[in-house]
Order: C-alpha cells, then structure tokens, then sequence
C-alpha cells in the first residue's frame, strides 16, 4: 500500500509536469486566430499571415473558422471553446459587427488579450484594431474606374450579400467615388450575394436591359469575374474592378480582362494583427488602432501580390506603427 | 341545362387528362401569368436574348434539381446535391487543369457524382438510414472534402472546347438548354414508359405494398440516388462550362431553390406525386423570379421579400386550384 501510494504520486508528479512544463514556456504560446470562412481566398490568406508571424514569433497558432460561412453561432461557440482552451491570446474577427459582442464580453472577462482584426466589433475591449475601411478602400477602387472610363460612360454596381455591412460599405464607397464623376451614369445595382453564378446571372440579365454598360463596380473578387464571364458570353466589353486581389483577380489582371482590385491585404492584417497580440502579452505598447493603406493593385503594381501567399514574408511592424 | 351539359363534358376531360395534367397547366399558367406582368413591366424581357438567358439559367436548376425529383418522388430526400456538385466541380476542375482533357474531366464528375449517390443509396436502402440523415451527413462529408482539397482556392481556366458545354450555342440556342430538354424528355419517358419509372412511383406511393408486389425496392432507391449524384456531377460540368472555375462553397446555395424547383412544380414530398415537367415549371419560376427583378431593378433589400411572396403565390395558386378541382371531379 505504501508503495503503491508512492508510485502513484510518481506518476501524478510527472504527468504534471509534462503537461505543465511545455505549457510553462514562453515559446509555443497558443494564440487563437477566429476568421470567418473557409471559402473566401481573403481568409485563406489571413491565415497564413497569422500562420507566418507565429512560426516567426514561435508561437502555437490555433485556427477557429465557422463550417457554416460566416455563422453567428458557430463562431459564437467556437468562442467559449477556445476560452475554455485557455489560449494566452487572441486575434478576432467577427462574423458579424454587432452580434459577436456577447462572446467578446466573455473573453475580456476571461482576462485573455485580444485583438481585433479586419472587420470592428462595435463592443468589446481590445488591444488594438488592425484593418482597412471597407469604404475607403471601395472609394478608392471606384475612382480607378471611373479614372479609366474617362469620367464618361455608364456602370452597374454588383452588391455583395444583402445586408452584410461589408458589402454597405463598400457599395457606399462605390456611389461615394461616382459623386465624383457626374458624367457617369448608374444604370442599376443589383446583389451578387458574393456569389460568382450569381453574379453571373445577375450580368447576363443586366446585359439584356442596357445595350451600353462600360463600366462594373463589384464588391468582390469572385463576383468580379462572374460578371466578366457574362460579358464575354455576350460578346460585349466592360472594364470591370473587384475587390480583395485575389491571385485569380491578378491573373484577370495580368491578362488585361480585369481592370484593376482593391486590396484587403488579408495577409498582411493576419501578420500584424498576431504581431500586436504576442506584444500586447510582452506590455509593449500597441496603438488603438492600425490601419493598412488601401492600395488598388492593377497592372502597374500587381508584382508583389503575384507571389503565393505562403512564400510572402511578414511586414515589418515599424513599417505600419510609427 | 348548360350546366348539367356542361358538367359530364368537363368530367369527360378530366378523365382523359386526368388531374395531374390540369394541375400542371395551372402551374404553367402561373409562370405564364409571372411572364406577362414581366413583359408588360420591362421592354428588355421579350427580347430573344433575355429568354434564352432565362432558359439557360433555368437549365443548370433543373438538371441538379431533375434527379432530385427521382428521389423524392420515393418519398425520399436527397439534401446532398449541392454539396455534390461542388465536390465533383473542384475534383474535375483539378483533373482538367492537370490532364488537360475535358473528357477526363467531364467522366470524373461524372464519376464523383454517381459515386456520392450510390453512398447515399447504399445508406438508405441498405443500412436503412433515414434519407434526410444519411444525405445531411453526405452534404457534410462533401463540404468538408471540397474545403480540404480546393483549400480557400479557385482552380479556373477550362479549355474552350469544354466551356461550349456552358456558354456555347447550337443553332442559335445555347447548348444547357439542349441538356435540359434532352434530359426532361429521356426523364419523362423512364418514369412514364418503364417498369423502373412506375415501381418509383409504387415505392414513393407505399413502399411496403410495393416491396410485397415484388419490386425490387433496395436496387431501385440505390439506383435512384446514385442517378441524384450523377445528375449534380452532369449538373457540375455545365457549371464548370459556364462559370469557367471551381472553388468551395459554389454547390451549399443551389440546394434549397433545386428542393424549391421540384416542390413548386408540384411534386410531394410524401412521394408517388411528380414529374419533371414539374420540376421544369419550378425552375422556370424560380429563374424568372431572380430575371424579373434584375430588370425591374428591385432594391436588393427587397429582394428576399420579393422571391418569398411569388413562390407563396405560386404554391396558393396549386393548391387553391387542386382543392376545386377535386371537388368537381
């Protein structure tokens, strides 16, 4: 019995301490990075940026993606399972700007630091936000257009998903950048749902109803290139601009069909916004608030977007925090 | 004495036509009627060119939504379509881009198709899981394999031979469209003309009677659902043809307006009530639906709204007309 007694106190010793010692040191600390989909290349590209700055910080980076794109309450569990995990921190971004708050609650409650990424959680304390404006960025997409049309001509917006605050934003970047050009005309905007067969769809019929469309404002890549595809199933001809630059956008864009893409830079938002978690967790000092440039890349500057997500390397943090 | 004249002779009709086929013409009637409001609200809709866009868009819904309707039409379900044809789409877009055949490339999607079918065949009719789980669990295995292999990539770029398939025209009429009728007619004719057709409609009607009568019902709910999967792989490379890419996600939104196309057009969910040319007219509606508001222009917010009220209208319109019917005869 006494030795019993002793061999199991052996064994419960050294469990512990190969549970506790790995967990113990300062490499390997598990930060849990939350996206919103597996389908969207932007995310993809988020997760490698997350994936990059880890393996250059030496960190245990753990992915939390809803099955269901962009589902409130799977990412709402997904949540409260990584607290339960207890990950030294967080990089979030929610599927939904208002409706994620609950769970964030939880997680400043749980004294895990996290950072905002990408799209900004109306509630919630986090260390920093890291991420562009949807309408600026749209903005600034518009105006290339529109630049390229001559100021002249008409155009059809192709929205994202109804009722998506990224896509109001971004069509409001849009009608911003056409108040710029009076001479341009808006013929219609119509929903893709970020859907390429949609968009597709949505462009053939457009197509029937305006015998001259010169120019296409889509809120994103795949939608973009939807409507091209109906474009030259019609034989006509449109310049034509997404968003988000993706390498099959580039490609568009190589190839002169598309005209140019507004870049989220998924992958630099997913490097620095795990950057500024592991320096949160060494109290260095974070800025509230890091914005990544909008850049339109088209055929002049599309070369460093050209390079596969997985073999780019992360900025570094004094080229975005002064 | 106009109405006793009149009632023998409309009872005289309904004999010959039976039901069925009155049922089917209201269904026409209300896309009929959806068109004329559309003809008279836009200049553009009579145009040749936006009633061969509708119809080919009408095409790729009916050939994912055709076996379907075998499916249910044996009381059963198939929620994995969708699901399907984005794995067959990724899995032959992966093959045509590394063999450059669209042969090989078509036959795999085939292939994967048909192969998802008889695993949601074998589920139902052999291990005698119920259709709606064993298919649930299906679409979820295919998600899962189509996010794992496609990995938040795009694989695009199909040899134009290929893409004729989807964007080409034969005499003027693009070639989906060919498909659609090919496969409404070859359709037809099974479920109308062969045993196989007619044990289908025994089995959704009472499947114990029909097993007892000696209907060989586990083969024909396998072959059922395998033609399911093979209709959404046919269904995937028309896809593929007229998108030119693959990427995941493209088949989880085409399954409920495919369920949606064959409720519409009048098959029960119950079974032993159906057809294809059913499933056409749901199609048609669905795609006129997402038409009419392109050209009218209709705020995106309305959208949703929009579709919902029509589809409501269209199945108070069956029902409504079903419910007389039967009353009179």
């Amino acid at each position: 019995m006494h030795r019993n007694s002793r061999l199991a106190l052996a064994i419960v010793v050294a469990l512990f301490f190969a549970f506790a010692l790995p967990a113990a040191h300062a490499d390997g600390e598990k930060v849990a990075v939350f996206s919103k989909n597996l389908v969207n290349p932007f995310w993809e590209a988020f997760r490698v940026g997350a994936n990059v700055a880890g393996k250059q910080l030496k960190l245990n980076i753990v992915h939390y993606t809803p099955t269901k794109p962009d589902d409130i309450g799977e990412q709402m569990s997904e949540v409260e399972n990584a607290i339960v995990s207890k990950p030294a921190a967080m990089v979030f971004v929610p599927v939904d700007m208002k409706a994620l708050g609950p769970a964030v609650a939880k997680v400043n409650a749980a004294n895990i630091p996290i950072v905002n990424a990408v799209d900004k959680s109306a509630t919630g304390n986090f260390v920093t936000f890291v991420g562009s404006d949807d309408r600026t960025l749209a903005h600034a997409t518009g105006v290339a257009l529109l630049k390229a049309m001559g100021g002249k001509g008409n155009v059809v917006i192709i929205e994202g998903t109804k009722g998506s605050e990224t896509s109001q934003m971004r069509v409001a970047g849009f009608r911003d950048a056409l108040k710029e050009f009076p001479n341009v005309k808006l013929l219609a905007s119509q929903p893709g749902n970020y859907v390429r067969l949609q968009a597709l769809n949505v462009m053939e019929n457009l197509i029937q109803t305006y015998p001259q469309i010169d120019g296409v404002l889509a809120a994103n890549d795949a939608m973009a290139l939807g409507a091209l595809e109906a474009l030259s199933g019609a034989h006509r001809k449109a310049l034509a601009v997404g968003i988000n630059a993706t390498p099959e956008a580039i490609d568009a864009i190589k190839r002169g069909t598309m005209l140019a893409s507004g870049d989220f830079n998924g992958f630099k938002m997913g490097c620095l916004a795990t950057m500024a978690a592991v320096r949160a967790l060494q109290h260095q000092p974070v800025p509230k608030e890091i914005g990544i440039p909008a850049v339109v890349v088209d055929k002049t500057n599309y070369q460093p977007w050209d390079v596969p997500v997985a073999q780019r390397s992360c900025p570094k943090w004094s080229d975005f925090v002064h | 004495m106009s109405a006793t004249a009149a009632a023998p002779r409309r009872k005289a009709i309904m004999h010959a036509w039976g039901p069925d086929v009155l049922q089917a013409l209201y269904r026409v009637a209300a896309v009929v009627l959806l068109a004329i409001v559309l003809a008279f609200l836009s200049k553009a809709f009579l145009s040749w060119g936006n009633i061969l866009n509708v119809l080919r868009q009408a095409s790729l819904l009916f050939l994912i939504a055709s076996g379907l309707t075998l499916v249910i039409l044996t009381a059963g379900l198939d929620l994995s379509v969708g699901a399907n044809l984005g794995l067959s789409a990724g899995v032959a877009a992966a093959v045509m881009q590394a063999t450059g055949s669209p042969v090989l490339g078509s036959l795999t999607a085939l292939g994967c198709g048909a192969l998802i079918g008889f695993g949601n065949g074998s589920m139902v009719a052999g291990l005698r899981i119920p259709p709606f789980i064993a298919t649930y669990g299906m679409l979820w295995v295919c998600s899962g394999l189509t996010y794992y292999f496609m990995g938040g990539g795009a694989i695009y770029g199909f040899p134009a031979g290929f893409r004729t398939l989807g964007t080409g025209y034969l005499f003027g009429v693009p070639v989906p469209i060919y498909a659609m009728v090919g496969f409404l007619v070859i359709g037809t004719i099974i479920t109308r003309r062969t045993t196989f057709g007619q044990d289908i409609f025994t089995i959704g009607a009472n499947a114990v009677a029909a097993r007892l009568s000696g209907i060989p019902v586990r083969r024909r709910l396998i072959a059922v659902y395998t033609i399911s999967g093979a209709m959404a792989g046919l269904a995937a490379i028309v896809y593929l043809a007229r998108v030119n890419s693959a990427e995941a996600g493209i088949g989880e939104p085409l399954l409920l307006p495919a369920i949606a196309a064959v409720l519409i057009g009048g098959t029960s969910l119950f079974g032993g009530i159906g057809s294809l040319f059913g499933t056409v007219v749901g199609a048609l509606l669905l795609t006129l639906v997402l038409n009419g508001m392109n050209l009218l222009s209709i705020d995106a917010n309305w959208q949703p709204f929009a579709t919902g009220a029509i589809v409501l209208i269209a199945l108070l319109i069956d029902t409504v007309t079903r419910r007389h019917s039967e009353r009179r005869a």
